[in-house]
């Protein structure tokens, strides 16, 4: 009988062990985005009516990366830090604009990915230093970017002082026509004004934060070491070049995409 | 010029076209065999001659459209070419004014009216346009086309075509006047238009050198024919000799076909 | 943007599109003139040549060569591109269509009987009276419909000098296409260069029933 209860007990205690076992493996961890669902290029439905986008195929990336479980959460933009904060999600990432209120409220902002800022590419000794050095003068901006948006609306008044703006279909003919001297200034985003620059000596970035606007990631006060996780997760798949592929499939901004331009 | 009386040669004065010893040929193929011809002031020499026997070639050279390989070519006793040798440019455009020529298919300025087919060229050489047109007016007259002055070309049939052809040769005035069939491209009926008129030149005296395929007109209206065939001078003579009496076995065969 | 603004605002730069199209057919049909003159030059080497040159513009599209012209003396030898780009986009348009104009003028030119060569001549024509005064005029008749159908693809080929940047009428309607998120102002370019393209099309029937009066 003892033998009997000693076997019982011995097998329970094997069971235990064993559920023990179980419980003792690291749990999944599951990340949950919250994005605006209706924010194309960098988060939407698609036609199947699955969520992608720039920003959710990167986050889908990095979670793979870490091995962990993705999910989303599409956020009521206007509450997205409420939401936030009642654990809906684990960040906002959906081409959120970071403003110095967040900061100050204590979420955690991952470093910027996106810069909406726009600059002036003169040449070196061309006597520019500022925008108000623009006026007679010709410039060139590239046709369909948020430079030509905002040359064509909110700086309407800075173009009326241009002699003439002219608007190029590449990035490479508005170089060439600085370089050529046939306009005055480029008006381009800074992460590709920072790029030509690197790769062409002569010239000189004047930068008055017009248009500026940085996308980043929130996340709740506290959690600092996931948004280095994620930061990290991110880093990894710029250098293994998933990112530069992802980023291909986005034509539209990836000339402001700081990790690629810079 | 032509207007004038012009009742025979000169005594002593030379033909107005000598062709002495032409040769041509194309390629391998020799079109022209030592051809000699003198053409006196108011004659009318006929060459006859199945296709292919170098009659009009010979033409061609004589009014520089082709170039003979070898001999001269003398108009007025002087040498348009001598030995094979085209005299310049300048001296050929002077050598021009001297003769005419009517092609087969008339060859009209189709966008030009009628009076300005004749009195263009004449005007390019110096004549008054007042003067051109007058004259104009008096060839197309006696070419029987009163009134047709302000028509284009394609407004009228063959044979009026041709006969203002033959009116912008003549008002060049020109001391010879050539004729490349000047009826083989028109239709039967209006072959005898044109060579009434043809027949009322000679009978003023105009030299002229016809290439043509009508036998009897040949024999009616000149002096002189030339029977040519394999790019020699098989017979020449009076029209009743070579035409009603040929005394070459190829002549004889010749005709007979046409009679046929 | 209402469509009355986008029509308004695109037919600023139709001024910039008439000059592209007027100037390319002042510099062009003369020019072919001279090239198919040159085609069919008794010198083996010049008309090799140009032979060669007209089967290059005539084998690559106009807009690699507008890009050529524009940024080529840059690239190559370092100059600056052209400030005013009416006039490498007024060169690039008149040569390449030089180069077409001159085949037809060529084949115009090869229709004409030579009869009408040899009566001029023993009319005593001079060969330059025979070219201006015989040939050409007929010429000119024979190849009318192969210049019209040209014509009308001038008109429409004037858009691809947005291609170097060039403010006509189609860079203005792509720029408010863009900025407007719309397709209206395609449709409003279509019309424009339907519009053109009928004054043109009325036009050259015009000169052709004034060459009418013979066959």
């Amino acid at each position: 009988m003892k033998k009997t209860i000693c076997l019982i007990l011995a097998l329970l205690l094997v069971c235990a062990l064993c559920a023990c076992g179980k419980q003792a493996a690291p749990e999944e961890t599951v990340f949950t985005m919250g994005i605006d669902p209706e924010y194309p290029p960098f988060s939407y439905l698609d036609d199947n009516g699955e969520y992608t986008g720039f920003d959710v195929e990167i986050c889908k990336a990095a979670c793979d990366y870490l091995g962990w479980k993705f999910q989303i959460f599409g956020v009521n933009w206007d509450e997205k830090l409420v939401q936030l904060d009642a654990k809906e999600c684990d960040c906002v990432w959906s081409g959120m604009t970071i403003l110095d209120s967040m900061k100050e409220a204590g979420y955690v902002i991952s470093a910027p990915y996106y810069d909406n800022t726009q600059v002036l590419l003169v040449k070196e000794g061309s006597g520019i230093s500022s925008s108000s050095d623009l006026a007679g003068k010709v410039v060139a901006v590239q046709l369909g970017t948020s430079g030509e948006s905002l040359l064509n609306g909110d700086l309407q008044e800075l173009t009326d002082t241009f002699s003439e703006l002219i608007t190029c279909d590449s990035f490479l003919k508005c170089f060439t026509e600085l370089a050529g001297n046939a306009v005055d200034a480029v008006f381009v985003d800074l992460p590709v004004a920072a790029s030509y620059c690197a790769d062409n000596a002569g010239y000189v970035i004047i930068n008055e934060n017009l248009g500026a606007e940085q996308y980043g990631i929130a996340f709740r006060s506290g959690d600092a070491e996931l948004c280095a996780k994620i930061e990290e997760a991110v880093a990894a798949l710029v250098a293994n070049g998933t990112y530069a592929e992802i980023a291909a499939k986005y034509p539209d901004i990836v000339n402001n995409l700081l990790f690629l331009n810079s | 010029m032509h207007e004038e009386n012009r009742s025979g040669p000169m005594p002593g004065s030379p033909p107005v076209l000598a062709l002495q010893n032409i040769r041509k040929s194309f390629g391998d193929l020799s079109v022209l065999r030592d051809i000699s011809l003198a053409v006196d002031q108011g004659n009318v020499v006929s060459v006859i001659g199945p296709s292919g026997s170098g009659k009009s070639t010979l033409l061609r050279c004589a009014t520089f459209l082709e170039s003979a390989d070898a001999g001269n070519i003398l108009y007025d006793g002087q040498y348009a070419m001598r030995d094979g040798l085209y005299g310049g440019k300048k001296e050929l455009r002077e050598f021009r004014r001297r003769f005419g020529l009517v092609f087969q298919n008339f060859n009209l300025f189709p966008h030009y009216s009628v009076m300005k087919n004749i009195t263009e060229a004449p005007v390019l050489r110096g004549f008054s346009r007042a003067e051109a047109e007058e004259k104009a007016f008096s060839l197309l007259k006696k070419m029987g086309l009163e009134g047709k002055e302000n028509a284009y070309p394609c407004q009228l049939s063959g044979g009026q075509q041709q006969r203002v052809a033959i009116a912008r040769a003549l008002a060049m005035e020109p001391e010879i006047l050539f004729f490349d069939e000047p009826t083989s491209a028109l239709d039967p009926e209006l072959t005898g238009e044109v060579l009434k008129v043809i027949r009322q030149l000679a009978e003023e005296n105009m030299t002229m050198v016809i290439v043509t395929h009508e036998m009897a007109f040949a024999r009616a209206v000149s002096e002189w024919v030339v029977f040519m065939d394999g790019g020699v001078i098989i017979e020449e003579g009076p029209p009743e000799s070579v035409l009603g009496d040929p005394s070459q076995e190829r002549t004889r065969q010749f005709l007979r076909n046409y009679q046929q | 943007m209402s469509l009355w603004a986008m029509v308004v605002k695109m037919s600023e730069g139709l001024g910039k599109t008439c000059a592209i199209f007027f100037l390319t057919l002042l510099f062009s049909l003369p020019l072919g003139m001279i090239v198919a003159l040159l085609r069919m030059s008794k010198n083996k080497a010049v008309s090799g040549v140009t032979r060669f040159c007209i089967s290059v513009l005539r084998g690559t599209p106009l807009m690699l060569q507008l890009l050529a012209v524009t940024y080529g003396p840059y690239y190559l030898f370092g100059m600056n591109v052209s400030r005013n780009k009416l006039i490498p986009v007024i060169i690039a348009f008149s040569i390449n269509y030089a180069a077409y104009f001159a085949e037809i003028y060529r084949g115009g030119i090869e229709s004409i009987p030579a009869g009408q060569y040899e009566a001029a001549e023993v009319l005593g024509y001079s060969r330059f009276q025979t070219f201006m005064r015989i040939i050409l005029p007929q010429v000119v008749k024979r190849i009318m419909p192969s210049v019209t159908n040209e014509v009308v693809t001038l008109v429409k080929d004037t858009s691809l000098a947005f291609t170097v940047s060039y403010q006509e009428m189609f860079t203005i309607g792509k720029q408010i296409a863009n900025s407007q998120t719309s397709f209206m102002p395609f449709l409003v370019a279509g019309v424009f260069y339907d519009v053109f393209n009928a004054i043109v099309d009325w036009a050259m029937g015009r000169i052709e029933k004034k060459l009418d009066y013979y066959r």
